[in-house]
C-alpha cells in the first residue's frame, strides 16, 4: 500500500544538500486518500487513549503547577514558578525529599544485599534447596495491603510478635511506627520484605546463568568462595544488579500504598514520602497547584534515574 | 495484509462498532443505576457519609427508620472513606450527576465548604420552616455558623475530655482531679502516680495532635487566628506563637522533665497505643476524644474517671470546642431534593435519635432533651462518668475562641502544629518551634487568600 | 609430580556406574592423553583428578599423597577448560593474574609471573584487551597463560582445542606440546580426537563403555590394539573388521565367506572370529568372472592416494587405500587380497594373538 521511495525517478542523483531539499519538498513517501483513512483508523484509537490518559493529564499538571488553585481546585492566579520556588525552599518539602531519599536508598541497599545473599545461598547445590528457593521467592505474590497488615501485626507495640519477643527477653519494646526513626525503619523493613521475592528471583536467575566453569577454574586456582563471590559472581551479574537496583529505586520513589496503610506519612512527617505528600496535598488539603508542582519534580527525579539506567545499561556495565 | 483487513473492517465496521457501543453502554448504564434508584413515588436523597464500623451500622439504622417514617423521600446512604478524602470528592463531583444531595463533612472543612459556595446554608430551611434549633448544643451549632448564619447542622460531635484511672488513684491514695481541673492539678496527680507506683505507672500523656492544642487554646479563651478565629472576617494572620500556647507546652514540658509523661507520638497508632496502655494500667491520665468512652468502658477492669479538659492555673475554663462532623446540603440539586435532605437532618437531630446515637457510637447527644431519654439514663446508671462529656458540652458558652476555626487549609495547619509539638516533646525550644510553625502557617494562609482573591 | 589412579570408580546414582576399575600411573613430566568417544566418562575422570567431582571408590594419589578428599586448590594443579573459562569482565592480564591474586601473592611476584606467562604464549601486546576482543586461538592462549602463571606442575586440559578450526588446531597442538616440554609439566589431556592423541601423547588411555580399554604409547596402541574398539578408534580410514569362520576341513584355515582365506600356523581357537585389516594393508586388482571376490562401489582420490570402497561378494563393505591414483569404475569386479599385519579378534572383539602365514586368497 505504501509507495516505494525508489519510485521517485530523480532520487539518488543529487548532492547531499539538494537531495535533502528534494526530500523535504517532494513526496517520496505519500499516502492516497484511502491509505490515509486506514492510517487514521489504525492510529486513532491509540492516539485517543494516549491523548486522554497521558498527554492531557501531563499538560494539565504542568499548567496547574504554574497557578494557584482556589477552594474548589480551580486555577485562579498565575504565579509562574513560584510554586516550585516555595517547595524547594520549604523545610517541610525538603524534609520529604530527604526522607524519601533515606527510604529509597535504604530500601534499595537492603533489598539488593539481602536478595544477593539469598540468591547466592540458593545457588548452592544442597539437599532441599528447592524448598528454600520457593520460600525466598514467595513474597512475590503478596499484595501491598496484605504485606502492610501482616507487618502491622508484627510491629504492634502491645500484642505484636516483636513486642512479645522483647518483653520475653526483658528488652525495651521498640516503638515501631510511633517513633520517627523507627517508623522509617519499619516501612523500610516491610518494603524490603515485599521486594525480596522479585529481587531474589531475578538475581538467582542471573547467578544461575554464570558459567559453572568460571567457579571451577577459580576454585582450582585457589580462590575462596568469598573471593569467588566478589570477583566472579558480582561482576558477572553486574548488569542485572544494576537493573534491579534502578527498578527498586524507582519503585521506592513511587511507594504509596504501604505508607498509606502503615504510617500515613507520620509520625510527624517522618515517612511523608514525595508521592504520599502529593496525594495528601491534593486530596486532603485540596492544594492542587502545589501537588502538581510536586508531581513534576518527582517526574524529573524518576526520569533522571531512568535515564541513568538507560545510559549505563547501554554500556552493559562491566562488559 | 492491510488491504485485506481494511476490506474486512469495511464489511463489518458497523456491526463491530455496534457491539462495542452496546458493551460500553451496558457497563455505564449498570454502573449509573447502581443503588441510586428510589422506590416509586419517592424522591431519592443521595447521602455521602464517612462513618465506618459500628457507627455506620447505627447510621444505616437511623436512615432506615427515617425512610419508614414517611413516604416522600428515600435517603440512600453511601460510605465515602475517610473525612479528609471525602472533602475533595464532594467538591470535585459538585455539579455532576454523581454528586450527593446531602453529605457529612468534618469540622475543619467548614470554611472550605462555606467558601466553595456549593452548599445551601441550612439557615434557609430553618427560617422557612421556623425550625427551633435552641435544643441543639449552642457551642456545636456555633462551630458551623458564620456571622449568625447556620451553614450546616452538627451531627456527630465529640469533645476532648480527660480520662483517668480512678482505681489506680484510689490504690495509691491520690486525690482525683476536680470536675474542671487545672494544669497544676493534673501535674500533681501524674507525678504522684509515677512516684508512688515506683515508676511502674506513667502519669500522663497528651497525643501529638493539633486538635488538642487548638482545644487548649479554646479553653484558655485564645484565638489562634485573627478576626475571632475567622468568625468575624476572613483570616489574615495566624499566631500559634502566643503566650497561652507556650503555657500549654510548658505544662507538658514540666511533666516530661519529671519523667511521668509518656509520648506515644501521633496518628491513629498513638491513640491505639495510649488506650492499650491505659487499659493495661500502665498509664494514669490521658486527654482524648469523648468518642472513646465505649472502648474505655468495655473490658476495663478498673473504674474509669472523666473530667473536663484541663485549663491553665489562674483562669477559668472557657469551654472547649467540638470535633466531629456536620450535615450539609448541596445546592446543585432541585429544591424538592434539598428540602428532603433537610427533612432527614431534622430527623437526625431529634432527641431520641441523638440519644440512640450517643449510646451506639460514643458521640455526644446534641439535643438537650436527649438527656431525658431512657437509653441515655440507662447508660449513665451503668457508667456514671459517661455523663461528664455531655455536661462539659452543655456548660460551654459559645464565643469565637471555642467555636472552632473558620479557616481553609486547616489540615496543613494541624500538621504544622503537630510538627511543633513533636519538636517540643523531643526537647526542642518552644519559642523557635512555634515561630517556625507560625511562618509556614502564615505563608500558606497568604497563598490561600491570594488564590481565592481575598 | 606423578599421579596414580587406583581402581577409581564413579557412580552417579547408587545404581549406574559411569567409570569402573580405572587404574593408571602417570609419570612426572609425561604428556598423558585420555581419549574416547563422547560420553565415555573421560571428562568425568579429569574432573575427579582435579577434585571438582568426588570419586565413589578407589584412590587418587599425587606423588605419594592420597588426594581423594582434598579440595581442588589443595591439589596444586591447574586446568584448562574446553570453553577456556575466561572471565569476560577482566582484561587478559587480569585473567591471568586472577588465581595469583586469589592466593594473595605479592604484587611484584604476580606482575613478574603474568608478564612471563603472557610472553610465553605471545600475548604481551594484547594484555589490556577483554576476552571478547580476542580470536578463538588468542583466547586459548590466555587460558594457557593462566595455567603457566599458576606455576603448578600438573596441568589438566579438557578438550582445549575442540572450539578451534582445523588449521588453528594443528598450530595450537604444537604450541601446547612445546609448552609442556619446556615447562616439564605433567599434562593430562582429554580429547575425543584420536589424531591429537596420536600426535602429542607419551601415553594414551583409551576409555570406552565405562572401562579403560587400553593404556599404551601411540605406536603400541596403533599396532597392538587390545580389542576391536581400540583398533577401530585409531587410524584413518578406519580398519576393516570382517567376520570369519574356521574351515571345517582344516582348522588352520579361516575363511571370510568364500571371499578371503587365511592360512594360520596354528589352529584357529574358535569357530567364529573377526579379522582386522588396515586399509593400506590390502591390495586390489581388476578381475573378471570367477576371479573376482568384490565389486567396486566408488573411489575417492585424495592426491597422494586413493580410497576404494567395495563390497565383498559375501556382502561385507570394505575400504582399501592404494598409493597414487587408481582407476576403478563403479560396479567393476575386482579381486581384493591382503598379506600382512592381520589382526584377529574373538566374536566379542577381544584380541587373539595368532601367528599366521598371512596371506589371503580366494
Amino acid at each position: 500500500m505504501l509507495k516505494s521511495p525508489a519510485s521517485n525517478p530523480t532520487a539518488g542523483v543529487h548532492s547531499a544538500d539538494t537531495q535533502a531539499k528534494i526530500e523535504a519538498s517532494e513526496k517520496t513517501f505519500s499516502l492516497n486518500a484511502k491509505d490515509k483513512y486506514y492510517a487514521w483508523l489504525f492510529l486513532g484509537p491509540s492516539l485517543l487513549i494516549l491523548g486522554v490518559f497521558i498527554f492531557y493529564p501531563m499538560f494539565r499538571t504542568l499548567y496547574l503547577s504554574l497557578f494557584l488553585t482556589n477552594t474548589v481546585g480551580k486555577p485562579t492566579v498565575f504565579v509562574g514558578l513560584q510554586n516550585y520556588v516555595n517547595l524547594l525552599t520549604s523545610a517541610d518539602y525538603l524534609n520529604s525529599l530527604l526522607v524519601t531519599m533515606v527510604y529509597v536508598l535504604g530500601v534499595t541497599a537492603a533489598t539488593i544485599v539481602l536478595g544477593l545473599l539469598l540468591a547466592n545461598l540458593a545457588s548452592k547445590q544442597l539437599a532441599g534447596i528447592g524448598i528454600f528457593r520457593t520460600l525466598f521467592s514467595a513474597t512475590m505474590g503478596v499484595s501491598v495491603s496484605v504485606a502492610a497488615i501482616f507487618w502491622l501485626f508484627i510491629f504492634n507495640p502491645s500484642t505484636g510478635f516483636l513486642a512479645l519477643m522483647s518483653t520475653w527477653l526483658h528488652l525495651p519494646v521498640i516503638p515501631w511506627l510511633t517513633n520517627s526513626t523507627w517508623a522509617m525503619i519499619a516501612v523500610i523493613i516491610t518494603t524490603v520484605w515485599m521486594n525480596l521475592g522479585f529481587t531474589f528471583l531475578i538475581l538467582f536467575g542471573a547467578i544461575q546463568s554464570v558459567p559453572r566453569t568460571l567457579y571451577e577454574a577459580a576454585s582450582i586456582e585457589g580462590a575462596s568462595s568469598r573471593f569467588q563471590f566478589f570477583h566472579i559472581t558480582i561482576p558477572s551479574i553486574s548488569p542485572t544488579l544494576f537493573f534491579v537496583s534502578i527498578v527498586t529505586l524507582i519503585e521506592g520513589f513511587k511507594s504509596f500504598g504501604l505508607i498509606d496503610l502503615m504510617t500515613k506519612g507520620g509520625p510527624t512527617n517522618a515517612t511523608n514520602m514525595l508521592v504520599y505528600r502529593i496525594y495528601k496535598d491534593a486530596f486532603y488539603s485540596g492544594n492542587f497547584s502545589q501537588a502538581s508542582a510536586e508531581s513534576l519534580i518527582l517526574t524529573v527525579i524518576i526520569a533522571l534515574f531512568t535515564l541513568l539506567q538507560f545510559k549505563v545499561l547501554e554500556k552493559r556495565v562491566n562488559y | 495484509m492491510i488491504a485485506k483487513f481494511g476490506t474486512f473492517l469495511k464489511k463489518h465496521f458497523l456491526p463491530i462498532l455496534g457491539v462495542i457501543v452496546i458493551a460500553i453502554g451496558v457497563v455505564f448504564v449498570n454502573a449509573s443505576h447502581h443503588e441510586t434508584t428510589a422506590k416509586a413515588g419517592r424522591t431519592p436523597i443521595v447521602f455521602w457519609h464517612e462513618m465506618g464500623g459500628p457507627a455506620e451500622q447505627a447510621l444505616d439504622k437511623m436512615v432506615k427508620s427515617f425512610n419508614q417514617s414517611q413516604d416522600k423521600y428515600e435517603v440512600i446512604p453511601q460510605y465515602e472513606g475517610s473525612y479528609d478524602e471525602a472533602v475533595q470528592k464532594i467538591i470535585q463531583s459538585h455539579g455532576t450527576s454523581a454528586s450527593p444531595a446531602l453529605f457529612q463533612s468534618f469540622d475543619i472543612s467548614t470554611a472550605q465548604m462555606m467558601h466553595s459556595k456549593y452548599t445551601t446554608p441550612v439557615q434557609k430551611f430553618i427560617d422557612e420552616e421556623h425550625y427551633d434549633t435552641s435544643d441543639i448544643s449552642p457551642v456545636a451549632r456555633s462551630f458551623y455558623s458564620n456571622k449568625g448564619q447556620q451553614l450546616a447542622l452538627p451531627f456527630n460531635t465529640s469533645q476532648p475530655v480527660l480520662y483517668y484511672n480512678a482505681t489506680l488513684l484510689k490504690k495509691y491514695g491520690i486525690t482525683p482531679p476536680s470536675k474542671s481541673p487545672s494544669y497544676s492539678e493534673i501535674t500533681r496527680i501524674a507525678k504522684q502516680l509515677y512516684e508512688k507506683s515506683h515508676h511502674q505507672v506513667k502519669g500522663m500523656t497528651m497525643e501529638i495532635y493539633g486538635w488538642l492544642l487548638e482545644e487548649a487554646l479554646a479553653n484558655d479563651k485564645t484565638s489562634l487566628i485573627n478576626h475571632g478565629d475567622g468568625h468575624t472576617g476572613n483570616p489574615t494572620k495566624i499566631s500559634v506563637n502566643n503566650p497561652n500556647t507556650v503555657k500549654f507546652l510548658k505544662w507538658i514540658r514540666t511533666n516530661i522533665k519529671s519523667g511521668d509523661f509518656v509520648n506515644y507520638g501521633s496518628g491513629a497508632s498513638a491513640e491505639t497505643n495510649e488506650i492499650a496502655a491505659f487499659l493495661a494500667g500502665k498509664l494514669g491520665i490521658f486527654v482524648q476524644s469523648s468518642a472513646y468512652i465505649g472502648q474505655l468502658t468495655t473490658g476495663n477492669k478498673n473504674e474509669l474517671g472523666i473530667s473536663y479538659f484541663p485549663h491553665p492555673d489562674g483562669t477559668k475554663a472557657n469551654g472547649v470546642g467540638i470535633g466531629g462532623a456536620a450535615l450539609w446540603i448541596s445546592n446543585d440539586k432541585p429544591e424538592k431534593v434539598q428540602k428532603g435532605a433537610f427533612e432527614f437532618i431534622k430527623y437526625a437531630e431529634n432527641a431520641k435519635n441523638q440519644a440512640n446515637w450517643q449510646v451506639a457510637t460514643g458521640y455526644l447527644a446534641l439535643n438537650k432533651n436527649s438527656q431525658k431519654e431512657k437509653v441515655l439514663q440507662d447508660l449513665y446508671k451503668k457508667i456514671p462518668a459517661a455523663r461528664v462529656p455531655g455536661e462539659q458540652l452543655a456548660s460551654a458558652k459559645p464565643n469565637n475562641a471555642n467555636s472552632g476555626i473558620l479557616m481553609e487549609g486547616m489540615q496543613l495547619t494541624r500538621e504544622l502544629e503537630e510538627t511543633a509539638m513533636e519538636t517540643v516533646y523531643n526537647g526542642g525550644n518552644i519559642n523557635s518551634a512555634l515561630t517556625t510553625a507560625d511562618k509556614a502557617m502564615n505563608a500558606n494562609l497568604q497563598t490561600t487568600n491570594k488564590a481565592n482573591g481575598r | 609430580m606423578s599421579i596414580t589412579l587406583n581402581d577409581v570408580r564413579k557412580d552417579y546414582d547408587s545404581q549406574t556406574a559411569v567409570l569402573k576399575n580405572v587404574s593408571a600411573k602417570i609419570e612426572t613430566g609425561e604428556f598423558f592423553v585420555i581419549v574416547g568417544p563422547s560420553g565415555c566418562g573421560k571428562s568425568t575422570l579429569l574432573r575427579m583428578i582435579a577434585g571438582l567431582t568426588p570419586i565413589t571408590a578407589g584412590e587418587i594419589k599425587i606423588d605419594d599423597t592420597v588426594v581423594n578428599d582434598l579440595p581442588p586448590k589443595a591439589r596444586k594443579l591447574t586446568m584448562v577448560f574446553q570453553n577456556y573459562a575466561l572471565f569476560p569482565f577482566l582484561s587478559v592480564w587480569d585473567n591471568v593474574a586472577f588465581g595469583l591474586k586469589a592466593r594473595k601473592l605479592a604484587t611484584d611476584d604476580i606482575n613478574a609471573r603474568v608478564k612471563e606467562a603472557l610472553k610465553m604464549v605471545n600475548l604481551t601486546k594484547l594484555a589490556k584487551r577483554k576476552p571478547r576482543e580476542l580470536s578463538g586461538g588468542q583466547r586459548q592462549r590466555v587460558a594457557l597463560a593462566r595455567a603457566v602463571a599458576s606455576d603448578a606442575k600438573i596441568c589438566l586440559m579438557d578438550e582445549p582445542l575442540s572450539n578451534l578450526d582445523a588449521q588453528l588446531r594443528i598450530k595450537m597442538r604444537q604450541e601446547i606440546y612445546a609448552l609442556q616440554r619446556k615447562l616439564g609439566l605433567t599434562l593430562i589431556y582429554v580429547t575425543h580426537d584420536q589424531v591429537e592423541a596420536m600426535t602429542m601423547a607419551d601415553h594414551i588411555m583409551v576409555l570406552n563403555d565405562r572401562h579403560v580399554q587400553q593404556i599404551g604409547t601411540p605406536s603400541d596402541i596403533y599396532q597392538n590394539p587390545r580389542n576391536a574398539f581400540v583398533a577401530k578408534f585409531f587410524g584413518t580410514p578406519q580398519i576393516n573388521i570382517l567376520p570369519a569362520k574356521r574351515s571345517e576341513e582344516n582348522s588352520h584355515i579361516v575363511n571370510v565367506s568364500s571371499d578371503l582365506q587365511i592360512v594360520l600356523d596354528e589352529e584357529a581357537p574358535s569357530a567364529n572370529l573377526q579379522i582386522g585389516i588396515r586399509p593400506d594393508d590390502m591390495q586390489v586388482k581388476r578381475a573378471d568372472g570367477v576371479e573376482s571376490n568384490a565389486v567396486v562401489k566408488n573411489t575417492e582420490f585424495l592426491g597422494d592416494e586413493t580410497i576404494v570402497y567395495a563390497t565383498l561378494n559375501s556382502g561385507s563393505d570394505i575400504h582399501v587405500v592404494l598409493p597414487g591414483k587408481a582407476d576403478f569404475r563403479s560396479y567393476e569386479p575386482i579381486r581384493v587380497t591382503a598379506n600382512a599385519n592381520l589382526m584377529f579378534f574373538d566374536p566379542d572383539g577381544k584380541r587373539i594373538d595368532l601367528s599366521k602365514e598371512a596371506y589371503v586368497h580366494a
